[in-house]
């Protein structure tokens, strides 16, 4: 369906959201033009307002509208250990599941040299100054789990390797819950070539 | 009334079981979906639609990654296959560093050089045995540049080696020669290329380091040419990644 003037001009915006089908798009725009103006007309200056001040930490590239974010501006936190992702919706993942008390990283993506995507489209240079500072003791590797991932890794880790900054990826392996006869191989493969010691010093 | 049954025999023929491929390189489409770009033996270069391979308890998105030998069953009848199953074959060294780089620089090759739906089954052979040696460090150029000759061979580009272009005098070993790449090489005493080395790439054994180093620029310069000014992005990532890694 493609109707034309305002109305569906507005419905055909709201499809390039994720997930969302001109059936969607459909709904939400009579939500809120039958039953709720005031919180569109919000919404709507809300999201001008952020188009137009959010932007990149200088430090850890995460979407803020400070010039420093949140965590990085957070003195009790640990700014010698970084935690790398690709997107700032890993960092808040990351933030929330674990008790990660240091800083991020965040690449915006991954070294796909088929891209044409390379260290400085990700920002590494940054990265390096922070590394070449010296106040950096370890460098958490929390790409994700694929091809790409592990190579950007990897290559971030051979950048620490230069300055001396002790690195880790994180483990991967069956998932919690999860059984072994219904875990991919090559996850099972993973999982058995990180495997770990058991901590048996029961006293 | 031969119309509804070739329709019908063309509908059931592109149904392939577990077929020997390797993934070259996927991108997303849609929410959950991917379309993939895969090597089969018997079947080419070929694009495969995988459906819902990236929700959250997909058992498939783990298997399909770059550089695993996989069998893959999909159907289809248009351009665009459906992936149905995928199996991994057997445990494979994993690429890590310059080597997985290198990999995808070789996925590039085979994009831009092989045609979609052009059955090249040496080629599947030689990428697999590449990739083999892809993952020994100290073997990278050489898998390289094997790789690339063969790949040229294999589809035509093949480089002339054995004599030289003018005279047809087979390559002497102590002259020097500028190479030509449609033709071959050609007597010149400030030529790059030692005779030496050009029977050294002729007979594949690519073991010293100043062959190596030749192998290099006459396979880049080949290339080149045969890509007619497309860019090829992987070189130019991976030389820029390797600056980085390079301590000052």
């Amino acid at each position: 369906m493609h109707k034309k003037g305002l109305l569906g001009q507005l419905i055909q915006s709201f499809c390039c959201l994720p997930g969302v089908g001109p059936k969607t798009a459909q709904r939400m725009v009579f939500q809120l033009l039958q039953r709720d103006r005031n919180s569109a007309k919000a919404l709507a200056e809300t999201l001008l307002q952020a188009i137009k001040e959010i932007g990149y930490c200088q430090q850890c590239r995460t979407l803020t509208e400070y010039s420093l974010c949140e965590i990085c501006a957070d003195k009790s936190r640990d700014d010698s250990t970084i935690c790398i992702v690709e997107s700032p919706a890993d960092a808040w993942i990351v933030d929330q599941a674990t008790a990660f008390k240091g800083h991020y990283f965040v690449l915006h993506g991954r070294l796909s040299p088929l891209d044409g995507i390379g260290p400085d489209e990700l920002g590494l240079n940054i990265l390096e100054q922070r590394l070449a500072s010296g106040n950096i003791k370890e460098l958490i590797l929390a790409t994700n789990s694929t091809v790409e991932g592990e190579a950007t890794a990897y290559f971030i880790g051979e950048l620490a390797a230069k300055h001396h900054v002790q690195a880790s990826r994180i483990a991967h392996g069956v998932p919690m819950g999860g059984e072994l006869e219904f875990t991919d191989s090559s996850t099972l493969l993973h999982a058995f070539n990180g495997r770990r010691n058991l901590d048996t010093n029961v006293a | 009334m031969s119309e509804p049954y070739r329709v019908w025999a063309l509908m059931t023929d592109t149904a392939v079981y577990l077929q020997p491929a390797f993934i070259l390189q996927h991108r997303k489409y849609r929410e959950t979906s991917l379309i993939i770009d895969v090597l089969t033996r018997d079947f080419g270069r070929i694009s495969l639609l995988a459906k819902g391979v990236r929700k959250a308890k997909s058992k498939t998105a783990g298997l399909l990654q770059p550089f695993l030998p996989l069998a893959i069953s999909y159907i289809g009848k248009g351009e665009l296959k459906t992936l149905t199953d995928v199996e991994v074959m057997q445990p494979f060294p994993e690429l890590k560093g310059l080597g997985l780089y290198c990999g995808f620089y070789i996925n590039e090759l085979i994009g831009l050089f092989l045609h979609k739906y052009d059955p090249h089954p040496e080629v599947f052979a030689y990428y697999e045995a590449c990739l083999s040696r892809l993952s020994d460090s100290s073997k990278i150029e050489a898998a390289l540049r094997i790789f690339e000759l063969d790949l040229m061979d294999n589809i035509g580009y093949g480089l002339q080696l054995k004599q030289a272009a003018g005279n047809k005098k087979p390559i002497n070993p102590s002259k020097h020669y500028a190479f030509n790449i449609e033709q071959g090489p050609i007597e010149d005493e400030n030529g790059l290329f030692s005779g030496k080395t050009l029977q050294a790439i002729s007979a594949r054994d690519l073991t010293d380091a100043h062959v190596l180093a030749e192998a290099k620029i006459l396979m880049r310069a080949a290339i080149d040419t045969h890509l007619q000014g497309k860019p090829l992005k992987s070189r130019t990532v991976i030389h820029n990644m390797v600056k980085h890694t390079k301590n000052e």
